[in-house]
């Protein structure tokens, strides 16, 4: 069912997932888009989520949007408001000291994952919560696979010694598989849709920024059926349930939004197996979740198996 | 021998790996319901593509594990380029020979081809020297009138952009002086036959007049695209069902078939028993002139109306395995609207995943078309009233128990 609606209030909005944003001009959304796309979000019951740019908006923007119950997703910049989510690039890793309040996501690329371990760790000890995005995942290779493996190591065994100190810190990669008993995918286009600057609604920002024609009528999504997940015949029969099923990423590595690439579904397994691991470790020391199971796999594509369903 | 024949399997039907060269886009004809929208006569393949391409699949043993091969050749026309495919095939021999490939002791040369060029002696050598391993169709439509409605003649000159266009001269003269020929190198051959909309009215003469040629398995489908008009499906059934009448009234069922008459249709499935997809696509591999690779030769964008090419690789970068994910995960279910889900005549009812995608409202394989809807239904009717008929018959000559007893175990055909 439709639950949100995320609102783009400018070309400039921080990108919070995996596409790179690729607008640097300044475009506000019009009045009467935000107004409608408002309007339209009340008709039809979704929480709001606001997407903002690096700089202050307008006092009459600020009106309008609280004229409604939304949730806030903003840059991290010097002086910028608390925000509900709050994104976080790479130069928090220069020693900026982030301030910790509700959700943090850090979009990263590999190699500035690989080289970051210990900084990002320190970040981690600071936060509720965060969200690590990788945003050139899709062309992973079996060789930085093993160093993915090893930065999760790395970041498992911070968190072992928070887990056992008393402290949860969640870190998206290694603590929702734990923490989860159904998958917790995007569901882009089925619990989510986005309305962009340009007045137009998209499956989600990704599909505006990579093609501004790929619009969708928020009434009448066509084959919203293969948005689902029991029209995705690989993810129906998975359990790596911290992965997100990006059917952006689907679309652009396989051409079909039901059907992720092998490399989205090794990345996720490598990550379901590095939480499989630091659950383990963690209860070598102490009682922790024993209702949790997290099977052992010898696979980490659910592809290599599908025969077997 | 069965005293009711029924559609025979493929060759290795399942085990076998089907490889296709689009070895040329032009043809000599212009069959009006071809699905080849952008036939032309610029794009014929290289010997250089054919080579790197062989070099390619055979260098890959271990990606291409089926147990057997089935080497396909079309077109257009393939036997326009009789000389390129003699080469290639050589070329293949030879390769399979000295790599010690799997392949080598389990392979076969296939064609579809329009019959023109059929006794020519370039195509009658090339048979001559690879009659072990060939299986060749001609495609014929039936009576001489049924067969000129469509497959006719193109004009001579290609349009500016290289496109052909049908004239008014039919071809069935120019295919039918080849049939003797032809059914004496390939006794057990059977012919295509494609039904649209104009073609109803001739099925039963056409079917009939194809036994009386001496073709005695008639392979015969209704288009997959959406070009049914209304009452279509009644006129159809009206059609098969004079056909049931003919063929067990002068006993054709038990040297002759035709495809369309299956005891295995018609019946309801189950969502996870019978969940598997239809249609081949992505278990084969076909190359074009360019050197790109598709998951089957609909896929081609001369094949395509209203979407782009769907192209999984080409022969130097070799396939990209994300998009051939789709294809090898597809299954019924998940591409099948509800009321083919609920469908109480669902088993038999066919779909082509090129046609499924020229026809999606989203750029997607995973939208089945149900354009035949009727037109099955309407089969499932009429082949209803064959098999009651014929089993009737059966039963009052008391040759019923022999019948059970030697039929065979008939799989349904795929593309
Ligand atoms: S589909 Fe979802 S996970 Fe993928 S880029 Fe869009 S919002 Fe992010
Ligand atoms: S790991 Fe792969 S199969 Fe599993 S949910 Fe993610 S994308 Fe789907
Ligand atoms: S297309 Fe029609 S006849 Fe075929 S399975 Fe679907 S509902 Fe049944």
């Amino acid at each position: 069912m439709m639950q949100y609606l995320v609102i783009l209030l400018d070309d400039t909005s921080v990108s919070y997932c995996h596409a790179d944003n690729p607008y640097s001009v300044r475009r506000l959304i019009g009045l009467n888009d935000l107004r409608a796309g408002i309007l339209f979000a009340m008709k039809q019951n979704l929480m709001i989520q606001f997407v903002y740019p690096d700089y202050e908006l307008p006092q009459e923007y600020l009106d309008l949007i609280d004229t409604i119950d939304h949730h806030d997703i903003k840059p991290w910049y010097a002086g910028a408001s608390p925000a509900d989510v709050t994104v976080f690039d790479k130069s928090v890793l220069a020693g900026v000291s982030p301030v910790n309040q509700g959700v943090a996501v850090l979009r990263l690329t590999k190699a500035e994952l690989f080289e970051n371990v210990e900084a990002i760790g320190k970040i981690l000890l600071k936060m509720q919560r965060l969200n690590i995005v990788v945003t050139d995942i899709e062309t992973i290779t079996d060789e930085e696979l093993k160093s993915y493996a090893a930065v999760l190591e790395g970041l498992a065994s911070v968190l072992k010694d928070e887990y056992l100190a008393g402290r949860m810190p969640q870190l998206n990669l290694l603590t929702d598989r734990m923490m989860l008993d159904r998958p917790n995918h995007c569901n882009a286009g089925v619990e989510n849709i986005t309305l962009a600057p340009n007045g137009r609604y998209y499956l989600c920002p990704a599909f505006y920024y990579s093609n501004p024609d790929d619009s969708i009528d928020p009434q009448d999504i066509r084959n919203q059926q293969l948005l689902r997940l029991d029209h995705a015949p690989l993810c129906r029969h998975c359990d790596a349930y911290q992965c997100r099923r990006c059917i952006w990423l689907n679309r652009k590595t396989t051409l079909e939004v039901n059907t992720p690439s092998r490399e989205q579904c090794i990345v996720a397994h490598t990550e379901r197996e590095a939480s499989r691991q630091l659950m383990a470790a963690i209860r070598e020391q102490a009682v922790f979740m024993p209702e949790v199971e997290i099977k052992e796999l010898n696979y980490n594509d659910p592809f290599e198996v599908r025969k077997e369903w | 021998m069965s005293i009711v024949r029924e559609t025979d399997t493929g060759w290795q039907s399942g085990m076998a790996k089907s490889i296709t060269f689009i070895v040329t886009k032009d043809c000599q004809l212009a069959c009006k319901y071809c699905y080849l929208v952008g036939k032309n006569v610029k794009e014929r393949m290289s010997w250089e593509t054919a080579k790197a391409f062989i070099d390619y699949v055979l260098s890959r043993e271990d990606e291409f594990r089926e147990e057997s091969v089935v080497w396909d050749f079309i077109g257009g026309e393939p036997f326009l380029e009789i000389e390129l495919i003699d080469k290639i095939c050589d070329y293949l021999k030879l390769r399979m020979f000295e790599l010690n490939h799997h392949w080598f002791n389990s392979y076969r040369f296939s064609f579809s081809t329009n019959g023109i060029n059929y006794h020519t002696p370039d195509v009658q050598a090339f048979i001559k020297k690879n009659r072990e391993h060939l299986s060749i169709g001609i495609t014929i439509d039936g009576t001489e009138k049924k067969h000129d409605l469509n497959r006719v003649w193109k004009q001579a000159k290609a349009d500016e952009n290289g496109i052909i266009h049908p004239s008014e001269r039919g071809s069935y003269k120019d295919v039918v002086r080849n049939i003797p020929l032809w059914l004496e190198q390939f006794p057990n051959a059977g012919t295509k036959v494609t039904i649209s909309s104009a073609d109803i009215p001739y099925i039963t003469e056409s079917v009939l007049h194809l036994y009386s040629l001496g073709i005695h398995q008639v392979n015969i489908n209704v288009v997959f695209e959406d070009v049914w008009q209304e009452g279509d499906d009644l006129r159809f059934e009206e059609q098969l069902m004079t056909l049931a009448d003919e063929i067990i009234e002068h006993g054709y069922y038990r040297d002759y078939a035709c495809s369309f008459f299956s005891e295995h249709i018609g019946k309801p499935m189950d969502p996870e028993r019978d969940n598997q997809n239809w249609c081949g696509a992505g278990k084969m591999l076909a190359v074009d002139a360019a050197g790109n690779l598709y998951p089957c030769t609909r896929f081609a964008q001369y094949s395509l109306r209203s979407k782009k090419a769907l192209i999984i690789g080409n022969i130097r970068d070799g396939i990209n395995y994300n998009l051939l994910r789709p294809f090898l995960t597809l299954d019924r279910t998940t591409q099948s609207p509800q009321k083919c889900l609920d469908c109480e005549v669902a088993s038999g009812c066919a779909w082509c995943q090129g046609e499924n995608y020229d026809a999606a409202q989203t750029s997607t394989i995973y939208e089945r078309s149900t354009a035949i809807c009727l037109m099955h239904k309407a089969r499932v009717r009429a082949n209803n009233y064959y098999w009651n008929k014929l089993f009737r018959k059966l039963e009052l000559e008391g040759r019923r128990e022999e019948y059970e007893n030697n039929k065979r175990d008939v799989k349904p055909e795929i593309c």
